[in-house]
């Protein structure tokens, strides 16, 4: 290329500079001032921020509903990765293995909740979980189950159970399109070997499609674990708020209560550490349990 | 053979509860919205008895979804704009151009996508504050932009890495300028990649809730997600349920829109973005 190394460097300024100044101040900045703000007793008037060394993280330790917080966001990790997998498995291997003609439809129908937006999710599911005129409660009527309704979302013992299902809905269809892409990646003469050899449907899928797919598993759960921790916070927001009396506010809408309702923006920004802290060690964790060697026939 | 028609005949149960769960609320809500309130409170699962259009025209005049729904147009229009804007050149510099830090900044942009930006909000409101960006639609789009930057780069250089690189060779031993490259032939080259980023960040921008939460504070700002938690928490009184599903279905109408035409893309560009993990 004809470019004297000036006009050269000028172009990757041009081209660099410009969009990572706005990262910079709009993401690595808001980042790293919030790890100093945790340190901070500060309700938001400039002029008193007070310096407190490490009283928000002795809050943190002695403040009993983060504990609560921490339990509620394993409890949705812990329950969509389950529903999500053993769901979106099971719906990826019959739509890529048993032939089944309106397979298309499925994928469309499936994957369509994944788009919409997590308040008309939440909104959604409210009205499904409405005490008196909800589809669960009706439902529950319907066969006979009266003694089984109850306010679901009102109720401290089910609010947050509540929540795992509109969170399952929503999440299927991405990660069983995933599983699909890495079925289809599996060799057809793989199966043939195997049901030459007298394998049953079954123990192919354990044998062959299982370990064949481990990676695409292997990222969605990770990826369940990562969207789970960091975003739960959004779908609480809209459903509960945290109520009733605490039972579903997980570390991220605690934060926005204790920050942007309550003005102790110094403690939640200790929050926001602690969210941090945790979901990479939990990344880290979750990715040196699930190293497996990679499997080729 | 028939024992295989057998099984594919359990398999599709599921199948089909899983689809009528989907399908189900969704409908009932399209329903609703054509419902009166007293048909919901009295059969609130089954067809309307005539369409009426007043819960659309009371929430459009009387819940200030006009004015949200112009808002959320913009800061998505803005937002998606923005974001090309600084993705592209970057994306290319990163993909074809060697200097050093090239793999560090692309590490750390990438990076981003994984660390949870709560933390950053609480800073990023007091910024904001000071800018004189905090309450204002536009201020949102540049958040928004920026958020969605590490995706797009993501998407981006991966894609531009297919373009052959005797192309722009070629441009510039013609004597084009390396702007020119990245305008005329890398951009255009680009268009698939671009439109799926952009398809993908507008669903985002358009669906987003808790930063437009946190950055806007009154109601003539809000955007249609903010405008439709208003109406939920007001319903809660008002029971005015109709006029609530009515906001809902304009919400998800232009997503529906998009899914329709863009379907394969949006599907491509989801998964594809799961992956980077």
């Amino acid at each position: 290329m004809v470019q004297s190394s000036r006009q050269r460097n000028l172009f990757l300024a041009f081209c660099l500079v410009p969009t990572f100044i706005l990262f910079a101040v709009f993401t690595l900045y808001p980042l790293f001032n919030g790890l100093y703000y945790s340190f901070f007793k500060w309700s938001g008037a400039s002029s008193l921020a007070e310096f407190v060394g490490f009283d928000n993280y002795r809050r943190l330790f002695s403040d009993g509903i983060i504990p609560k917080t921490i339990w509620h966001d394993y409890f949705l990790v812990i329950t969509k990765v389950i529903g999500i997998m053993i769901l979106s498995t099971f719906f990826a291997v019959a739509l890529t293995q048993m032939k089944i003609k309106e397979a298309p439809f499925y994928r469309i129908v499936f994957f369509f909740p994944n788009i919409m937006s997590v308040v008309v999710i939440g909104i959604l599911w409210m009205f499904i979980y409405n005490p008196s005129l909800g589809l669960v409660n009706s439902g529950l009527e319907l066969i006979g189950l009266e003694s089984w309704t109850r306010p679901w979302l009102g109720s401290e013992d089910w609010a947050l159970t509540s929540l795992v299902l509109p969170s399952v809905w929503a999440g299927i269809g991405l990660f069983m399109l995933m599983l699909m892409g890495g079925i289809s990646n599996i060799s057809k003469s793989y199966y043939e070997a195997a049901e030459i050899d007298g394998a049953t449907e079954w123990q192919q899928f354990w044998k062959v499609t299982l370990p064949l797919i481990w990676p695409q598993i292997k990222i969605s759960i990770l990826y369940i674990i990562i969207t789970t921790l960091n975003g739960s916070f959004i779908i609480v927001q809209v459903m509960t708020k945290g109520g009733p009396n605490n039972s579903t506010h997980v570390m991220g809408s605690y934060l926005y209560e204790q920050a942007f309702v309550k003005y102790n923006f110094g403690y939640g920004a200790t929050i926001g550490v602690m969210i941090l802290i945790l979901s990479l060690i939990t990344v880290l964790i979750m990715q040196f349990l699930m190293r497996r060697e990679k499997v080729e026939y | 053979m028939n024992k295989k028609f057998f099984s594919r005949t359990i398999v599709r149960i599921p199948l089909i509860i899983w689809s009528l769960a989907v399908l189900y609320p969704i409908f009932w809500m399209i329903l609703g919205a054509f419902k009166s309130n007293a048909e919901i409170y009295a059969n609130p699962w089954g067809l309307p008895d005539s369409f009426s259009f007043s819960n659309f025209v009371n929430a459009w005049s009387n819940y200030n979804i006009d004015s949200s729904v112009f808002n959320s147009f913009i800061v998505t229009g803005l937002g998606a704009t923005l974001t090309l804007a600084m993705a592209i050149p970057t994306s290319y510099a990163l993909e074809r151009m060697r200097f050093r830090g090239n793999r560090l900044l692309f590490t750390l942009y990438i990076s981003a996508m994984m660390i949870p930006m709560v933390l950053g909000w609480i800073p990023l409101f007091f910024l904001l504050m000071q800018l004189n960006l905090l309450d204002n639609i536009f201020g949102l789009s540049i958040v928004y932009a920026v958020s969605q930057l590490p995706f797009s780069i993501f998407v981006l250089t991966s894609f531009m890495a297919t373009i052959p690189k005797s192309l722009e060779e070629a441009a510039a031993i013609d004597g084009m300028s390396p702007y020119g490259i990245l305008w005329k032939i890398i951009t255009p080259l680009s268009t698939t990649g671009i439109i799926t980023v952009t398809i993908m960040n507008m669903i985002q921008f358009w669906n987003e809730y808790f930063m437009a939460l946190i950055f806007l504070q009154t109601e003539g700002n809000y955007t249609l997600a903010l405008a439709i938690d208003y109406i939920s928490n007001e319903t809660q009184y008002t029971n005015a349920w109709g006029t609530l599903f009515a906001s809902l279905v304009i919400a998800i109408v232009p997503v529906i829109v998009l899914y329709a035409i863009f379907q394969r893309r949006i599907v491509k560009g989801m998964t594809e973005g799961a992956i980077k993990g």
